[in-house]
């Protein structure tokens, strides 16, 4: 447990330069500035490594880094997403709380090896003590002559600034985040072109999530061996997994991928004395929910989760007890994307609001017969047309849940009340 | 780049490689419905109503950002697309009002006709519909947002065609609206063009509202002649009557985009000031006459003042630069038959010695594709709003632009510099830039030219001439009446030849060219238009003209042509007091769209066009009355039976300007020099009677600008009167400089 990026949590000052360097910190990156490690070495210690993109999506980021035109004459960027706006999830923000410097390091080395002399991190915007972490952090560095200009006569360049956000969920999404660092209003663009040919500026750009940047330095000294073999096939290192809901013990773990769920779920002390566990949502309130019965039996890695039916996605797995009802959880997620849908494209825009709608209805009780199928088919028909994966995110939650709790729905609707007595 | 095959519903199609998939079928001719797709505008993939099936990608993909590739499989109306179009459908029209009945869009609505095909009949949504309030955004578009689709053609048409973003979108989710961010509302000169493009009834025309469906009434294509494009549109009539303007798609004129003062100015054919019966006056009485007695009268008039007297010299025929290229020849041509070359359509100049006498050679289309622009004396956004937009394009596409201009103006595309100089310090700023220039080629310097030494700001000119490849320079409507007008043409003549560059004068409007073209000038032993005023002659025949726009004095114009002994002849469209006071006859003619005719716009092409309507009913065409004047006075070779004829005897020889190789005038005065120009939508009679142009704020245009220290000079105040126009106090015009925009008469000098 904790082993890459909460390696320091337990030392006073973690997230000061001294501790980082004292166990290894810009260790890889002197390397880099000496000369000593080439673009092709990282990025076969990445693909090595089996780290995934830790945002959602799971891309291969030792993949995703070959991809940049690395000898085209343009601009370059990096862009770390620390939008961490998933309902559930709250790792980035402790990354950048008690490691910020294997955030910037790691974003360094992608400078490097993507041939990107400027970078940008995106930090949420209700996330002030994270934000000033890192601006602290990023004093030190410029300060120490770790980045800049031609660092230390080495010929390699990175400069980073970081950009607060403003609150919109959607600035997560890839594209529309690098809209909102261009001063745009935060809406996700079309692919392709893909952020790798047309990205920050019209320029090519890699983005990467926090966890994904803060994992590269550490796999990167240690070999990525050894950080595959930590994780299970497919699944290469450990992950942070934010525990949330109706446990003890809520926190986010750093443990290897392919723990059993129930040993998770114990780290977090279990469910409430007297109560049952009901249903498990294991990667951020985008992916399906799942049975008490299913998630435990469930190991938590990429194959694991997707056996069990849902998605790793940002590895937020939210608990709930049988005091839940599942009427009401369902409403409350519509909701959030109904609020959070940037609008543009018809079927997101139209259909959000039209599944909480409908949803709201019943809650007050209005509900009719032809309600389920009402909403099925119109979470059917926003999946997979839509610009970004927002719509699908919206469209997700409603099938599995009705898959796996339709009777609660049938029950609110026929006596206008819940079935849960909470 | 090369040609691929790709299938599409099982037949093979070539196209070029990374094309946009819509863009194929577009041109197959296989339908896939959009909304956000616009041909002439950047793709924004959001109404998700082009969804079609790639083979091998697991969603839908929008065909109209879909690049092709070699060997793609693309169905078009398969199952899964079908699900797709009717999914999107019923999203769009959840919330969109379903009564078209009422809506001003209705018939010729894209929704309406998707909806019909792709659509299903029973709406499962049983939620309450959103409902916007609309706001007032200006006399021109209506709104009725609850309609808007958000498909952002509008708001992409201003941040990349107008140049201007006045829509945009506010809000997220189902807040989002499309709105004007400013609170002005909606004022650019190209704004019409949103009514055209939005696919729904958000936006219509307001001046149009609730008058009609569109297929009441009849399409007629007519050319537009308010300024040196000749945009091509589509007048829809009813009933005799033109109720709407859209654009015509045109790429080597306007494209697909139109004036706001192409679209709107119909309103005034419809206004109460029409000229509609011929009047003779009889002891200083109007009377109403018919045509018969109207026209001999003017034949008597003629016989006896100057044709039976053997004083034939002393008649003389002034024309409005609106007047076809029909009008100009007939009228030029009666008078030469005649005997007299007192000829001419240039009224708004002070001294004709002193002319912008300079050639254009470069097609609209080339502007796109010039690296380098010199602009000097022209605000081409609000005067050629289509050169404009080409100029804009350039600028985008990386062309530099500079400007010479007596004030700073709002312009729509990055400048590299603004140099804001008194009219009297242009000749030498450009005779310094010629120096430098012919310097760099060793080349010999004139003797005008030998003491001059060169500021910086020259040498920044002069080398971005010299650098460019391709570079054009404008020169524009405020050096009309510059002091060292011709001096400046000749310097700019000499620059464009020493640099390889094209020139474009558009110093003079509407159908200017035509009047060129036709010798609409004086002969050898003619009279310009100012000696004729000045001389005073016994007879004069007018076109179309009215003395408070059209004069450079009105008020000597009016007492000239007042004289007892001249005899007038006037031909109007509008009733004006100027012209009933100097005129012994008045004769109605028809205005825009009501004859036949054709327009030559800034490149040489003679556009010609029908009447779309007939005038009202004793009103009539000014080619005929020209030609049953003469055929009164018995001249050979009028002939005619309609206007073509007219077109076909005039050969286009291709007017050439020669410039003037008068001794260059480049000394530096300090005295106050008035450029006066009518606002953009006061240029001619009919723009000045549309109303709804003329609530604009462009239409409400009429000041006097100049800056403090002038003012002083002036010993006028902010709203003071100046030459009858409200001074507005504004350091960013040049000093001694008055610019003066008006769209009222003009009393006083300019
Ligand atoms: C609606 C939406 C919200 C997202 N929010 C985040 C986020 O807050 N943080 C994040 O890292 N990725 C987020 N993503 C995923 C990003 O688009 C992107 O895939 C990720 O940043 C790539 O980094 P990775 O390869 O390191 O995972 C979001 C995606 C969507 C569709
Ligand atoms: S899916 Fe939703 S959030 Fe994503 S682009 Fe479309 S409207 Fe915006
Ligand atoms: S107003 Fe019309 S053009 Fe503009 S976004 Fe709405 S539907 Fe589209
Ligand atoms: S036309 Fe393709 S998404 Fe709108």
């Amino acid at each position: 447990m904790n082993e890459v990026c909460f390696k320091n949590l337990d030392k006073k000052k973690c997230y000061s330069l001294k501790v980082y360097e004292q166990s290894g910190g810009y260790s890889i990156w002197r390397k880099i500035l000496k000369g000593e490690l080439t673009p092709e070495e990282i990025i076969d210690e990445l693909k090595a490594s089996g780290l995934r993109g830790r945002g959602g999506a799971g891309f291969p980021t030792g993949l995703k880094w070959s991809f940049m035109p690395r000898n085209a004459s343009m601009q370059k960027y990096v862009v770390c997403n620390s939008d961490e706006g998933e309902p559930g999830t709250c790792k980035d923000r402790d990354i950048l709380r008690y490691n910020p410097h294997a955030v910037i390091e790691g974003m360094a080395i992608g400078g490097f090896v993507m041939n990107a002399s400027v970078g940008y991190n995106y930090i949420r915007g209700e996330f002030m003590e994270p934000f000033k972490r890192f601006e602290g952090a990023l004093k030190e560095v410029y300060k120490a002559g770790l980045l800049g200009k031609n660092i230390g006569a080495s010929g390699v360049s990175f400069d980073l600034h970081t950009h607060l956000g403003a609150g919109a969920y959607i600035c997560g999404e890839e594209t529309a985040l690098l809209e909102s660092i261009e001063g745009k209003k935060g809406q996700p663009r079309f692919k392709p072109p893909f952020p790798a040919n047309v990205g920050l500026f019209g320029q090519p750009t890699t983005i990467n999530n926090t966890e994904s940047f803060a994992s590269v330095p550490e796999i990167l000294s240690q070999g990525g061996q050894w950080f595959a073999d930590i994780g299970v096939e497919n699944s290469g290192g450990c992950k942070l997994f934010s525990v949330t809901g109706h446990v003890q013990k809520p926190s986010n773990f750093e443990v290897p991928m392919g723990i059993p769920f129930k040993d998770l779920l114990e780290m977090a002390g279990g469910i409430k004395k007297g109560r049952k566990l009901k249903a498990v949502i294991p990667g951020g309130s985008s992916t399906p929910v799942l049975t008490a019965e299913v998630a435990m039996e469930m190991t938590m890695d990429y194959d694991g989760i997707e056996k069990a039916g849902s998605m790793l996605g940002a590895g937020s797995v939210i608990v709930m007890d049988d005091s839940t009802c599942m009427v009401a959880t369902l409403t409350r997620l519509a909701h959030f994307y109904y609020d959070e849908s940037c609008g543009q494209c018809t079927p997101c825009r139209e259909g959000t609001g039209w599944l909480y709608r409908v949803l709201k209805r019943i809650m007050d009780g209005d509900g009719k017969a032809d309600d389920i199928d009402l909403l099925l088919g119109v979470s059917d028909k926003i999946m997979g047309n839509t610009i970004c994966a927002l719509g699908d995110a919206a469209a997700m939650p409603v099938e599995s849940f009705l898959r796996n709790f339709r009777p609660e729905f049938e029950y609110y609707i026929k006596h206008g009340k819940s079935m849960v007595k909470g | 780049m090369a040609d691929i095959e790709i299938e599409i519903d099982g037949n093979l199609v070539s196209a070029k490689a990374g094309e946009m998939l819509i863009a194929v079928t577009d041109r197959e001719g296989i339908s896939v419905p959009r909304f956000c797709y616009h041909k002439k505008l950047s793709v924004a993939a959001n109404c998700r109503m082009c969804l079609v099936d790639v083979e091998g990608a697991p969603k839908p993909q929008p065909a109209c950002s879909t690049p092709i590739n070699e060997g793609m499989k693309v169905h078009t109306n398969n199952e899964k697309v079908k699900a797709s179009q009717k999914a999107v459908m019923e999203f769009l029209l959840i919330n969109h009002p379903l009564d078209c009945p009422i809506c001003d869009q209705g018939g010729e609505c894209e929704l309406q006709d998707v909806a019909m095909d792709y659509g299903s009949d029973v709406s499962r949504f049983s939620e309450g519909k959103r409902v916007v309030v609309d706001g007032d955004i200006g006399p021109l578009i209506q709104t009725d947002m609850t309609r808007c689709i958000h498909c952002t053609r509008c708001v992409r048409f201003g941040a990349e065609i107008g140049g201007i973003m006045e829509m945009g979108g506010t809000g997220r989710g189902e807040d989002l609206k499309i709105e004007p961010f400013l609170a002005e509302g909606i004022q650019s000169e190209l704004s019409g063009n949103m009514i055209d493009v939005c696919p729904v009834g958000a936006l219509t025309s307001k001046p149009f509202r609730y008058e009609l469906r569109t297929w009441q009434m009849n399409s007629v294509s007519n050319i537009a002649r308010h300024d040196l494009t000749g945009s091509n549109i589509v007048t829809q009539t009813y009933k005799g009557r033109v109720k709407r303007i859209v654009a015509k798609d045109n790429d080597s004129v306007n494209e697909t985009w139109i004036s706001d003062r192409d679209r709107f100015s119909y309103e005034g054919l419809a206004h109460e000031n029409r000229l509609l019966s011929p009047q003779i006056k009889v002891k200083g009485e109007w009377r109403e006459v018919s045509w018969d007695e109207a026209l001999e009268f003017a034949m008597r008039g003629l016989t006896d003042k100057v044709l039976n007297t053997g004083e034939a010299n002393k008649l003389g025929a002034l024309a409005s630069n609106t007047a076809t290229l029909e009008e100009f020849h007939l009228l030029q041509k009666l008078l030469r038959e005649v005997g007299s070359e007192n000829i001419d359509y240039r009224l708004n100049i002070k001294d004709l010695e002193n002319t912008v006498t300079l050639e254009s050679n470069i097609k609209l289309a080339g502007l796109e594709g010039v690296d380098h622009v010199l602009i000097i004396g022209s605000n081409p956004r609000l005067e050629q709003p289509m050169i404009n937009h080409r100029l804009r394009k350039a600028s985008l596409s990386g062309a530099s632009i500079d400007v010479i201009n007596v004030m700073a103006f709002d312009f729509n595309y990055q400048l590299n510099s603004e140099n804001i100089v008194t009219p009297n310090q242009i000749a030498f700023m450009l005779a310094e830039v010629l120096k430098l220039i012919l310097q760099a080629s060793n080349a010999e310097i004139p003797e005008a030219l030998s003491k001059i030494e060169a500021s910086d700001t020259a040498k920044q000119l002069a080398d971005r001439l010299l650098d460019a490849d391709n570079s054009v320079i404008i020169l524009g409507e405020h050096m009309v009446n510059n002091p060292q007008a011709s001096s400046i043409a000749q310097l700019i003549n000499e620059i464009a030849q020493q640099t390889n560059s094209t020139t474009l004068n558009i110093s003079a409007t509407a159908n200017s060219m035509a009047g060129d073209l036709t010798e609409f000038v004086p002969g050898k032993k003619g009279l310009d238009a100012n000696a004729m005023l000045a001389t005073g002659l016994k007879a004069y025949i007018l076109l179309d003209v009215y003395p408070h726009f059209d004069f450079h004095h009105p008020a000597q114009a009016i007492k000239a042509l007042s004289k007892k002994d001249a005899f007038v002849i006037s031909m109007n469209s509008f009733k004006d007091e100027a012209v009933a006071q100097y005129s012994d006859v008045m004769l109605p003619i028809a205005s825009f769209y009501e004859t036949s005719g054709s327009h030559i716009n800034i490149e040489g092409k003679v556009q010609s066009f029908c009447a779309s309507v007939s005038a009202p009913s004793d009103v009539k065409p000014a080619w005929k009355v020209l030609k049953v004047l003469a055929d009164l006075l018995q001249l050979p070779g009028f002939h005619f039976a309609n206007s073509m004829q007219v077109t076909s005897e005039i050969s286009n020889q291709g007017h050439k300007q020669n410039v003037s190789n008068k001794k260059l005038d480049i000394k530096v005065k300090r005295s106050v020099n008035v450029i006066w120009q009518k606002s953009p939508y006061a240029v001619d009679a009919l723009s000045r009677h549309a109303s709804a142009l003329q609530a604009t704020k462009i239409g409400q245009m009429h000041s006097a600008s100049m800056n403090k220290a002038t003012a002083k000079k002036l010993e006028v105040a902010e709203n003071d009167n100046y030459l009858g126009v409200p001074v507005s106090i504004r350091e960013s015009v040049a000093n001694n400089c008055v610019f003066v925009n008006t769209n009222k008469p003009i009393r006083g000098e300019l």
